[in-house]
């Protein structure tokens, strides 16, 4: 995230290593899993790239030849490897963007073939993620391997698409630019806009996107995009139990949570005990709790209240309150006093990354 | 309303057990099982999802008591297309 939104990663302390760590673990598996392999699998079946060329560009690959270049972290300490592994990973994804959309381009291929390939329909076909044990030194070790060997199996990817002639590297080089372009994240200001504007409240409600656009955000384009409201009475938690649909067009990258098995399964067998278990939250009985499960033509996310204490606070103020977890159900806007005392001890969340469409 | 859409907001509908057409869809939890009507969405193109045209979709609000064993008296919305729901008589509701 550039500093647009207020802040910058990994500026103050991380607390939580553990939490770090985990994020990426499961993020990479996400990736590696639902993004990365259904893809090659799709292009080996329609001999798009063979097994044969991926054998070949391996053994071909010379260093100066390799088109992501080699990490390293900027420090022993902890901090800096965890950082170091985070910042990988974001490499790594956004290579998945970079090879994919070339060739799947090129296959005329659709978000549904994918969710078909990786086995979303039926478990004979589903991708097993890998499970991660040991003590925290020993999961970053491991990490750095995986991505160590992921990363080489995107770059073999990468060259046998390019000796395929499916793409040219000026081509690639030109796209990997402009995945490194970013949008500033618009959660916090659409809400804070939403608080104090009941018109554009209203319009956000009743129709959605083209309240944004009205607003000047980037509407985004994927799907219908629904709005709900928590209010006295009602508290709304968003999901997607078939795979983990999400209006990342607007929110940015999905919450790691959002995307585990335990959250899509349990949120819609017992929502009050998931809610507890997996974000501390408590709901009032006295509030109805509706779930939202997303399928892939319509995308949902939640308006939060505004919390108490705020009277008078400006726009720019309250969109400080705004975290991607109450955008979801998953917890509430933070209180003013919240907020401050994150950012006093350096922990105040990070705004996820927006990416271009 | 919207044109094309079978059903409107508070038809009794119920999900069906099998995929009716090959559009996957439909989550297990809900199929057989009953529902309200909560939104029309209508026919929705989306280009970059799926090819084709799906029928018209719905967010259909089931009890959790409906499809779960959880007895909380909360809510459960879903998307579903039209192909999946059937309509439920007076005579068939609880």
């Amino acid at each position: 995230m550039s500093g647009k939104h207020g802040h910058k990663p990994f500026e103050g302390h991380m607390h939580d290593y553990e939490a770090h760590i985990k994020a990426v673990e499961e993020d990479l598996e996400y990736y590696r899993a639902k993004r990365f392999e259904p893809r090659i699998f799709y292009l080996l079946r329609r001999n798009v790239v063979t097994f044969s060329d991926l054998l070949k560009a391996r053994v071909a690959l010379k260093r100066k030849n390799q088109f992501f270049k080699p990490r390293k972290p900027e420090g022993k300490n902890i901090e800096a490897r965890v950082r170091y592994l985070e910042e990988w990973l974001d490499e790594y994804v956004k290579g998945i963007a970079l090879v994919s959309a070339r060739a799947v381009e090129a296959m005329d291929m659709v978000t549904e073939d994918n969710r078909k390939e990786r086995g979303d329909y039926d478990d004979f076909f589903k991708i097993k993620k890998k499970e991660h044990y040991g003590t925290l030194q020993e999961r970053m070790v491991n990490l750095e391997q995986d991505l160590a060997d992921y990363q080489e199996m995107l770059e073999v990817f990468v060259q046998a698409l390019i000796k395929r002639g499916w793409s040219t590297r000026e081509e690639l080089e030109q796209r990997w630019k402009q995945l490194h372009e970013e949008r500033p994240w618009a959660g916090g200001v659409i809400v804070a806009k939403a608080w104090i504007d009941p018109e554009f409240k209203e319009a956000l409600l009743t129709t959605g996107r083209e309240a944004l656009r009205e607003m000047g955000v980037h509407q985004g384009k994927v799907g219908k995009l629904v709005v709900v409201e928590n209010t006295d009475k009602v508290h709304n938690l968003i999901v997607c139990t078939l795979c983990s649909c999400y209006p990342y067009d607007i929110l940015g990258d999905t919450p790691w949570w959002y995307k585990h098995e335990s959250y899509r399964t349990n949120i819609v067998k017992n929502p009050r005990a998931c809610a507890k278990e997996m974000f501390q939250l408590e709901l009032p009985v006295n509030k109805e709790v509706q779930v939202w499960d997303s399928t892939s033509d319509v995308r949902y996310f939640v308006l939060p209240q505004r919390p108490a204490g705020t009277e008078g606070m400006s726009e720019e103020e309250l969109a400080k309150l705004v975290t991607v977890d109450s955008l979801l159900g998953a917890g509430y806007a933070l209180e003013p006093s919240q907020q401050r005392e994150a950012e006093k001890s350096g922990a105040t969340p990070e705004a996820p990354r927006v990416r271009p469409d | 309303m919207e044109p094309n859409s079978k059903y409107k907001i508070g038809d009794a509908v119920m999900v069906a057990m099998e995929n009716p057409t090959g559009n996957p869809r439909t989550p297990k939890y809900i199929r057989g099982k009953r529902g309200v009507i909560g939104s029309v969405h209508g026919i929705l193109e989306n280009i970059r999802d799926h090819r084709g045209i799906h029928k018209p979709l719905y967010t259909v609000k089931f009890d959790l008591s409906e499809v779960s064993t959880c007895h909380d008296q909360d809510t459960i919305w879903v998307d579903v297309h039209e192909e999946w729901l059937s309509e439920v008589r007076d005579d068939e509701k609880n």
